[in-house]
């Protein structure tokens, strides 16, 4: 489940010019698919670990499961929280939709309430529940929002430059992600104001292969302004389980499906 | 309302005593997220664990109400224990708080959740497709925020209106569902073997106004078993996703959840309710629009002539949800309580200047705001009637900086012109609150 965290950062612009010899479209995408569409489907434990600037700690503990409807494209999503107690049993059920202005499907299943909530369109670079991340870092920033340069090229790693085409709906100016050249993962994004002010940043922290897809085990995303940051850790990673379509349903928010989250 | 908002804010923040000594940097220590413990630990004590929390909570009225002597609102001490068992197919639920009610000075225990649940595949393969609950249980449907069309499942209006936390708005019955999914849809059919009814105002905290005496009253009182039905209660609800749009149909036959009507005594009791409708919720826009309809077929007075006894209604609501700036929500609902045969209600009744309007709307705004990484939520709530000229507003902040604990404060402001009217007449009900709870 690389998937989950560092792939915000990639982006990818679909009409560039090619920089050398780099295909800047085809690298874009292939980070992405790296990051995020690992697999056919995948299964994950995650936790976080979300450390605010006066250093009070939160803990997040979860599981989630994902299938890709085709790579680079559509994606469901469940996501069960174990801890901390206020959130236990709580269900995150995400219907992705890769297409720029058709907005994400979600729904939120309280415990408590018995209560399936459907959850209007939001903002994506919001806090993803409570911790540095934001919702897009976790689902994934459309390729298509940003505009790519290649900035520097070294032996291990490219370095591009991405600007958002609509920077009126992001909070930052521009970001520079590397991409790994051995896995094609982003292991390090940087993101910019227009001041030029360095404010966020997201590592990869570990990366381990796990049946044969490079996956981020460990990553960080740093507040610079407040010095607060979450760990985010992946624990127990399978890919191409076969997770069944219907299993992406109201049926698995209210009564977990838990053979296929153990 | 800002001010106190900021007020409590800003008390809020002082309590923050959790500060710990330095940032560290993401060490390799760090990653072992020795809190929690090793995620081995974790799964085993996922099978037997005991969570919950500790709650205080204190609520006062803002003006004293005549008819009820003591303006506490809220005196809760309150313990929740939350206990699971899983099974290889299966699992088992069980949820209690005990609490001490220092308004009414009774040490209570509700079992919030006892309850299994599994699936059916062991009797055949056509079980595979049915999940079971069975035993005590909170049950809810349907798309409105706090109005209620179709989801005829008991409320807790004593709790809503005295700044108890949401969860308590929905009380629990003892029930069995069988949800069944299919191609062509899902389906839920709930048994109530007993009839549930709400916890509706009765006097205990809060007074209602009563036509007969003219002004409000607080009787306490309690339904008489012979007006107290024994019978079952079934509800039943087909929904699919068509596209991106949720769209359902309800059906339920049991009873009028509160006592509405009257014997010939004039004593309080529940008559027969059955209710059909449906639903649909759908983006549109960059938001979220939502559609209810249930028709309330008010079983003993079909006609409406019964003056003792609720009249049939139609329901609708329409309603619409949208991020207004980045983690700021606002939606706005209208809703229509349209009574039938209302001419015939006016003629029968023995007070018809009292009778609800013919058609009753309200229109409800809510905006919703998480600030601080959504440590800090504050939530506003309003409901207002333009036929009735009242409303009730309610207003809660929550802060709760670390996964520990939490503090929250609020107020339930009933307002309006006439003393009868459906908000109005808990005016002395109005309170503030404030509540904290530590997790274990």
């Amino acid at each position: 489940m690389k998937t989950l965290v560092t792939g915000a950062l990639l982006t990818l612009a679909a009409n560039f010019p090619a920089v050398a010899d780099v295909n800047l479209d085809e690298l874009v995408q292939q980070a992405e698919r790296a990051a995020y569409y690992a697999g056919e489907d995948g299964r994950s434990q995650a936790r976080m670990m979300i450390v605010d600037g006066q250093g009070r700690k939160q803990m997040r503990q979860f599981t989630i499961l994902r299938k890709d409807v085709e790579d680079n494209g559509d994606q469901k999503m469940l996501v069960f929280f174990d801890r901390p107690t206020d959130v236990k049993d709580t269900v995150f059920r995400v219907e992705k939709h890769a297409l720029l202005d058709q907005d994400d499907d979600r729904w939120l299943y309280l415990p408590a309430l018995d209560l399936v909530k459907r959850i209007s369109a939001g903002d994506k670079r919001t806090s993803f529940v409570g911790s540095h991340f934001f919702y897009e870092d976790v689902s994934g920033r459309a390729i298509a929002e940003d505009s790519f340069s290649l900035q520097q090229e070294t032996d291990t790693q490219y370095v591009l430059r991405a600007e958002p085409k609509k920077p009126d709906t992001v909070e930052f100016a521009y970001y520079d992600v590397s991409i790994d050249k051995a896995t094609s993962l982003p292991v390090l994004i940087n993101f910019y104001k227009a001041s030029g002010e360095h404010y966020r940043q997201v590592e990869a922290v570990q990366i381990e292969t796990i049946q044969g897809y490079p996956t981020v085990v460990r990553s960080k995303v740093t507040d610079l302004a407040s010095g607060g940051y979450t760990l985010m850790e992946f624990r127990g990673a399978e890919y191409d389980l076969g997770l069944p379509d219907d299993l992406f349903s109201e049926r698995s928010l209210r009564t977990p499906p838990r053979q296929w989250l153990n | 309302m800002k001010v106190v908002a900021l007020i409590l804010v800003a008390s809020l923040l002082g309590w923050s005593v959790y500060a710990q000594e330095t940032q560290s940097t993401g060490s390799n220590d760090e990653w072992q997220m020795d809190e929690w413990g090793d995620w081995e630990e974790q799964e085993q004590q996922s099978v037997l664990p005991v969570t919950g929390f500790f709650d205080v909570a204190v609520g006062q009225r803002f003006s004293s109400d005549p008819a009820i002597s003591g303006n506490k609102t809220l005196r809760d001490l309150r313990v929740q224990v939350q206990w699971e068992k899983l099974f290889d197919a299966s699992s088992l639920h069980f949820t209690s708080d005990l609490y001490y009610d220092g308004v009414k000075d009774n040490v209570e225990i509700q079992v919030r959740e006892l309850a299994w649940q599994g699936r059916l595949s062991a009797l055949d393969s056509w079980g595979d497709n049915l999940d079971v609950k069975v035993g005590q249980q909170v049950l809810t449907w349907g798309t409105g925020d706090y109005l209620f069309l179709n989801d005829l499942f008991p409320k807790d209006w004593q709790s809503f209106f005295s700044g108890r936390d949401d969860e308590y708005l929905k009380a629990p019955s003892l029930s069995a569902k069988v949800s069944g999914y299919f191609d062509w849809g899902n389906v839920d059919v709930v048994v109530t073997p007993r009839f549930a009814p709400d916890n509706y105002i009765n006097g205990e905290v809060f007074s209602f106004f009563n036509p007969m005496a003219q002004s409000n009253v607080a009787p306490e009182f309690v339904v008489s078993d012979d007006n107290r039905p024994e019978g079952a209660e079934v509800a039943l609800r087909y929904y699919r996703s068509v596209d991106t749009t949720d769209i359902a149909l309800y059906g339920y036959r049991g009873y009028h959840k509160s006592p509405n009507a009257t014997d010939e005594f004039g004593r309080p009791r529940f008559t027969r309710l059955n209710v059909y409708g449906a639903s649909a919720i759908s983006p549109f826009g960059s938001g979220l629009a939502k559609v209810e309809y249930a028709f309330h077929d008010s079983m003993d007075d079909s006609d409406g002539s019964n003056p003792l006894v609720p009249n049939s209604q139609s329901r609708f609501l329409v309603g619409y949800e949208h991020e207004l700036v980045a983690n700021l929500t606002g939606s706005v609902q209208w809703y229509l309580e349209h009574n039938h045969d209302h001419s015939s209600l006016l003629n029968a009744s023995p007070w018809p200047q009292y009778e609800s309007e013919q058609n009753r709307h309200v229109v409800t705004t809510q905006l919703m705001y998480r600030a601080l990484r959504q440590t800090l939520t504050l939530n506003w709530f309003n409901f207002y009637s333009p036929t009735d000229s009242d409303g009730y507003m309610r207003f809660r902040a929550t802060y709760k900086p670390v996964d520990e604990w939490s503090v929250s404060g609020g107020l339930n402001w009933f307002y309006g012109d006439e003393s009868h009217t459906f908000f109005n007449q808990f005016e002395d009900a109005s309170n503030a609150y404030m509540a904290f709870r530590y997790y274990y």
